[in-house]
């Protein structure tokens, strides 16, 4: 029946959802309760201070005048390079997608079943992407009662913007991890290969932010994280272009995934 | 009139590796097996079993050859074939964190058909006295092969693919999981079995394939199997066995795996029975008695390089 692997699998996946989800959204909460904390001015006068090197590794490029603001606060305390820990949930969850399933020997009694590769694939990058989306909501639910219970002035809109960018992000680097992981086949291996995939985009963003004007500069437009910057986001809102690349390469990462899966063999 | 093939084998061949490092797990395979007929494939771990069905249900492709299921290509028709085989792994791993039931449910709706194969599920679940209320990290590996027989057995296929399928039940229930495939048999429904339990293979099955390094040996009905020309004679003399008589059996080349021990001999006999019976009148025969060998026997004559049973 069509539907049931992607039913099981939220099934056997909501729980952690629900984790990892209210997790993230204390996070956010507490970042969300601070900002009554500070003066944002002089948030930006102390980083003002800071070598641009230390800024980019944050995250914070030279819109400095964004982080002066309640949602630049935000942003920068929670979405800013700190995001490299929402790459965690998605890896976690493209391993899912073939590679534990193999590694615990449960895709041979799966595909044993009236069921093609492919749709196994489908219905679980499916219910997984729902489970991220479910991540996110409730970050963005966090953040709601954070503003609620702190009653700070914050353009709840563009923070939604933010957050809901997580999405495309998430899911690239869910649709990542599930075609490494379907290439190699072993888990500890593909699980190395995508932590230093995730590490070295951290630093190429890194020294393209740092390089800002100099011949080095373009090295940062080959991080994927160079199109996730809450920044940006935050002056321009939702950057289209950016996320329709984030969903096209998710969708060929896809496809590959279903082309090699449907030609090799299932590991034990 | 003939049976038709349920599976047929071509030259089925599966290779690992690449170069120096390319080591043949199954070589040509060539089989058939029949409607309504319990297979038993035979050999020890690393033979090819595993491999063999692996390939069958489209887990793992084939280097060279092919084979067919229901007169269709494993490859090309897999979902088809597989709506109509049940499966059993050798090595069964399942959801650790669901419930028996949740499983059951799960693949009854993988296979469209939540409500008659539930039901199904729960009338096998009673007879192998299975719990299926409990989450499979809390079952024994037993009640879990049990499990694996439930979910391979639930929507009554009409081949059941089997690997190693009573490792680990305890013997009431291997008695029941007998009963449970002569039954199949009964029905017209056909069931590949591998197994390295040879009395197993020798109580359920028809037929036995006998597989060794990748390598099919030998396919028999398990009664042309039995019949291979040595037998055990087991010699109970009144006094000590003549010396005579003992020169006359060590140098006979009939007789192998002879052992003599004091008015006792016990030895393995190929051929007919009166040049022995000429021998033994050299002293007083107070007892004997012939065995027929057991599959083991047979096994074990299959695998003892160049000596092959007869």
């Amino acid at each position: 029946m069509i539907g049931s692997v992607f039913l099981e699998t939220y099934k056997q996946t909501w729980k952690q959802m629900v984790y990892w989800g209210v997790g993230l959204a204390a996070m956010a909460l507490m970042v969300v309760l601070m900002v009554p904390l500070f003066d944002m001015q002089d948030v930006k006068d102390l980083l003002e201070t800071f070598p641009p090197i230390i800024l980019a590794m944050v995250g914070i490029g030279k819109e400095l005048e964004i982080f002066a603001t309640n949602e630049g606060f935000v942003a920068m305390g929670f979405f800013g390079k700190s995001a490299l820990i929402f790459a965690v949930y998605p890896v976690v969850m493209g391993m899912r997608i073939t590679a534990n399933e193999e590694d615990a020997g449960t895709m041979d009694v799966l595909l044993s079943l009236p069921v093609q590769r492919a749709r196994v694939i489908v219905e679980k990058f499916l219910a997984y992407s729902v489970s991220i989306v479910g991540v996110v909501l409730l970050i963005y639910l966090g953040m709601q009662l954070g503003v609620s219970i702190a009653g700070v002035d914050l353009d709840v809109a563009r923070l939604a913007e933010v957050t809901f960018y997580l999405i495309p992000l998430m899911v690239f680097i869910m649709a990542v991890t599930m075609l490494i992981a379907v290439v190699v086949r072993r888990r500890s291996i593909a699980l190395g290969i995508v932590t230093a995939f995730v590490i070295a985009s951290y630093m190429l963003q890194t020294i393209g932010a740092v390089a800002e004007g100099t011949v080095a500069e373009p090295i940062g437009s080959i991080s994927f994280l160079t199109y996730y910057n809450a920044g940006d986001i935050l002056t321009e809102g939702f950057i289209w272009p950016h996320i329709a690349g984030f969903v096209v390469v998710s969708a060929v990462l896809l496809l590959a995934s279903l082309y090699q899966y449907e030609r090799r063999d299932i590991a034990v | 009139m003939a049976s038709a093939s349920v599976i047929e084998i071509s030259g089925l061949s599966k290779t690992y590796g690449s170069g120096s490092k390319q080591t043949a797990a199954l070589r040509n395979l060539n089989l058939n097996v029949q409607q309504g007929e319990i297979f038993g494939y035979l050999g020890p771990n690393g033979a090819g079993k595993t491999t063999t069905i692996r390939m069958l249900l489209d887990l793992i492709r084939p280097s060279s050859g092919s084979a067919s299921i229901f007169g269709m290509d494993i490859r090309d028709h897999s979902v088809e074939i597989h709506r109509r085989i049940g499966f059993l792994p050798g090595e069964l791993s399942l959801w650790e964190g669901r419930t028996g039931q949740q499983i059951i449910h799960y693949v009854a709706s993988v296979r469209g058909d939540t409500k008659d194969i539930t039901k199904q599920a729960e009338e096998l679940a009673q007879r192998l006295q299975l719990d299926t209320s409990k989450r499979v990290r809390d079952l024994s590996s037993g009640n879990k092969r049990k499990l694996g027989l439930v979910l391979a057995m639930m929507h009554s296929p009409e081949l059941l693919v089997l690997d190693e399928p009573t490792n680990g039940l305890d013997p009431l229930v291997q008695q029941t999981f007998h009963e449970m495939m002569d039954e199949y048999r009964d029905k017209g429904k056909t069931v590949f079995l591998s197994s390295h339990i040879l009395s197993e293979v020798q109580a359920i099955c028809d037929r036995a394939g006998i597989l060794r390094d990748g390598d099919l040996k030998a396919v028999e009905s398990i009664e042309k199997l039995m019949n291979v020309e040595f037998h055990w004679v087991d010699v109970q003399f009144r006094d000590a066995v003549p010396e005579r008589l003992a020169r006359q059996l060590e140098l006979s080349n009939d007789i192998s795996d002879l052992n003599i021990n004091g008015s006792r001999v016990k030895m393995r006999l190929v051929g007919d029975f009166d040049p022995l019976l000429r021998m033994l009148s050299e002293g007083y025969v107070k007892d004997l008695r012939v065995e027929e060998p057991s599959l083991e026997d047979i096994f074990l004559a299959y695998y003892s390089d160049g000596r092959e049973a007869r």
